[in-house]
């Protein structure tokens, strides 16, 4: 098959959690844009449809499914509902996931609730949803996982933990899913971007300046990836984390933005 | 997405199933593909211009150049040369590559000079194309590094430490040039078929094969896809990066 038919998705189906977030949608849509069918999932039902009608605008069919990632029921029925629904599932991206619970909280301050909260949020959730749908893929012969993680999952900050924590959670889960279930075809990756400031409602200028590449990630940065690790182009590629961050793990450029410059 | 119509490619080193796989992925997505042997051994320029064919049966332009990589004067002239004859070379894949597998107290004098083909016809060639790219404000250079840049293995620490070499010089180089619009990545490969290694002892490779988790040795052709991708425009965000392709061995405890 010539290369770039390798990057095509047609027929293909993908799971997407957090699919009405920024980064989830961006990827919902250049999936959908290679030729893959979108299952959306999320807690909330408006910002779902709002990327159903954007990937059914590219001519792919979308279901919706509000469901919380955080309820290994939940997750099940989403599984079996999509399935059903598409006959098939070959992809699923764990994206679900938010930094807020309990940041900033020094140690003591941080409550039971807040440590699973976060930790349920971020990493629970992609077990859940590798745990309801493996067994698919070693049935149909294989299929792929993509885990979103971060910059943080690389780094340590100050009174940061359950985020930093569940996301270097999300690399180990990577390899470990990827060493299980290699020989039943299932290839699983991990994306960590860095900070894109569509997230993170930053001063995109001031901070971007203090990134190696003179900027944060666009959303344009984001989309082709999840393509490429789909892909059968990547059919001997698994357990490994890509970064996407211009260069600041490579740099020691931590997401907080102090980071040395070069200049040009 | 990850069309490569209309750029250049230099393909270093290309005497190998590796290099002709990253030569053929890329023309195959659209780019024309100029490549380099290091030596005027005949076998060498038949492998060399036996791949510049399978580019031009696709449709794509190039040319064949022996060249030492080292001598940075001929690579500057040469690089003139491919530029006014083909086109502003956009894409560098560093693939010039060589393994020695010998104790290392065993290893010649003249062995210690891997560092030389492995290295340093990495560096010189990067600064040559790099200089050209940075002045035009876009490229993406890609270097072949063996996944033993990162792990140890016994009887190739002279290997290592030049496959160590290329993915610190591509860090820190991808930082230095991505605010120009240059990306520098690697692509890390594991036990490949049909290239020199411990694979080859058909024991191991036994081994090898049930110990790979994706259960087989990596096809030259695997790389193809890693190659188009980081090259591409859609990857402009991707940097300093080694993207292992290697049937997740390096992920086995």
């Amino acid at each position: 098959m010539a290369i770039l038919d390798q990057f095509d998705l047609g027929g293909k189906t993908a799971i997407i959690t957090g699919a009405g977030s920024n980064l989830g949608r961006e990827m919902a849509l250049a999936m959908a844009e290679a030729g893959a069918d979108i299952v959306g999932a999320g807690r909330r039902p408006e910002p779902l449809e709002e990327t159903g009608e954007m990937v059914r605008a590219k001519g792919q069919r979308y279901l919706t499914r509000s469901t919380d990632v955080t309820d290994s029921s939940d997750v099940q029925a989403l599984m079996d509902t999509a399935i059903t629904e598409f006959g098939r599932v070959d992809i699923l991206v764990n994206n679900a996931g938010g930094g807020s619970a309990g940041r900033g909280k020094t140690l003591p301050e941080l409550t039971d609730e807040d440590w699973y909260s976060g930790i349920d949020a971020n990493l629970s959730s992609a077990f859940f949803c590798a745990r309801a749908i493996v067994p698919h893929f070693i049935e149909q012969g294989g299929g792929r996982i993509i885990n979103i993680t971060s910059g943080w999952g690389y780094r340590g900050g100050r009174n940061q933990f359950m985020y930093p924590i569940a996301k270097a959670g999300m690399i180990s889960l990577t390899k470990c899913l990827a060493m299980s279930y290699a020989r039943d075809g299932v290839r699983v990756s991990c994306i960590a971007p860095g900070a894109f400031p569509h997230e993170l409602g930053l001063e995109t200028e001031a901070r971007g300046g203090m990134q190696p590449a003179g900027r944060f990630g666009e959303m344009k940065d984001l989309g082709p990836l999840p393509v490429f690790l789909a892909a059968e182009a990547t059919e001997n590629l698994s357990g490994e984390t890509i970064l996407l961050v211009g260069g600041a793990i490579a740099a020691g450029v931590t997401p907080a933005g102090l980071a040395p410059t070069v200049a040009g | 997405m990850f069309d490569l119509s209309g750029k250049h490619a230099l393909v270093t080193g290309a005497t190998g199933p590796l290099q002709r796989a990253l030569a053929v992925g890329l023309a195959e997505a659209g780019a024309d593909v100029s490549l380099t042997t290091a030596t005027t051994e005949m076998a060498e320029e038949v492998q060399a211009n036996s791949i510049l064919n399978e580019c031009w049966s696709i449709g794509r332009r190039g040319e064949a150049l022996t060249l030492d990589l080292a001598d940075e004067a001929a690579v500057d002239e040469a690089v003139a040369g491919l530029e006014e004859r083909i086109g502003v070379i956009s894409i560098l894949v560093n693939a010039s590559h060589a393994a020695v597998v010998k104790p290392f107290v065993e290893m010649a004098e003249d062995e210690l000079g891997l560092f030389d083909r492995n290295v340093r016809r990495v560096l010189i060639p990067t600064r040559v194309v790099g200089k050209r790219m940075l002045e035009r404000g876009q490229g993406r250079v890609v270097n072949v590094a063996s996944i033993l840049g990162d792990r140890g293995v016994p009887n190739c620490a002279v290997y290592s430490a030049t496959q160590g070499a290329i993915v610190g010089f591509t860090k820190s180089l991808g930082i230095e040039w991505i605010r120009r619009g240059v990306t520098v990545n690697a692509i890390g490969i594991g036990f490949y078929e049909d290239v020199p290694g411990p694979q080859q002892d058909p024991a191991l490779r036994e081994i090898l094969e049930k110990y790979i988790p994706v259960r087989r040795l990596g096809q030259a052709t695997d790389l193809q896809g890693a190659l188009v991708y980081l090259v591409s425009d859609e990857a402009g965000f991707v940097d300093s990066e080694v993207l292992v392709v290697d049937g997740a061995i390096s992920v086995h405890a």
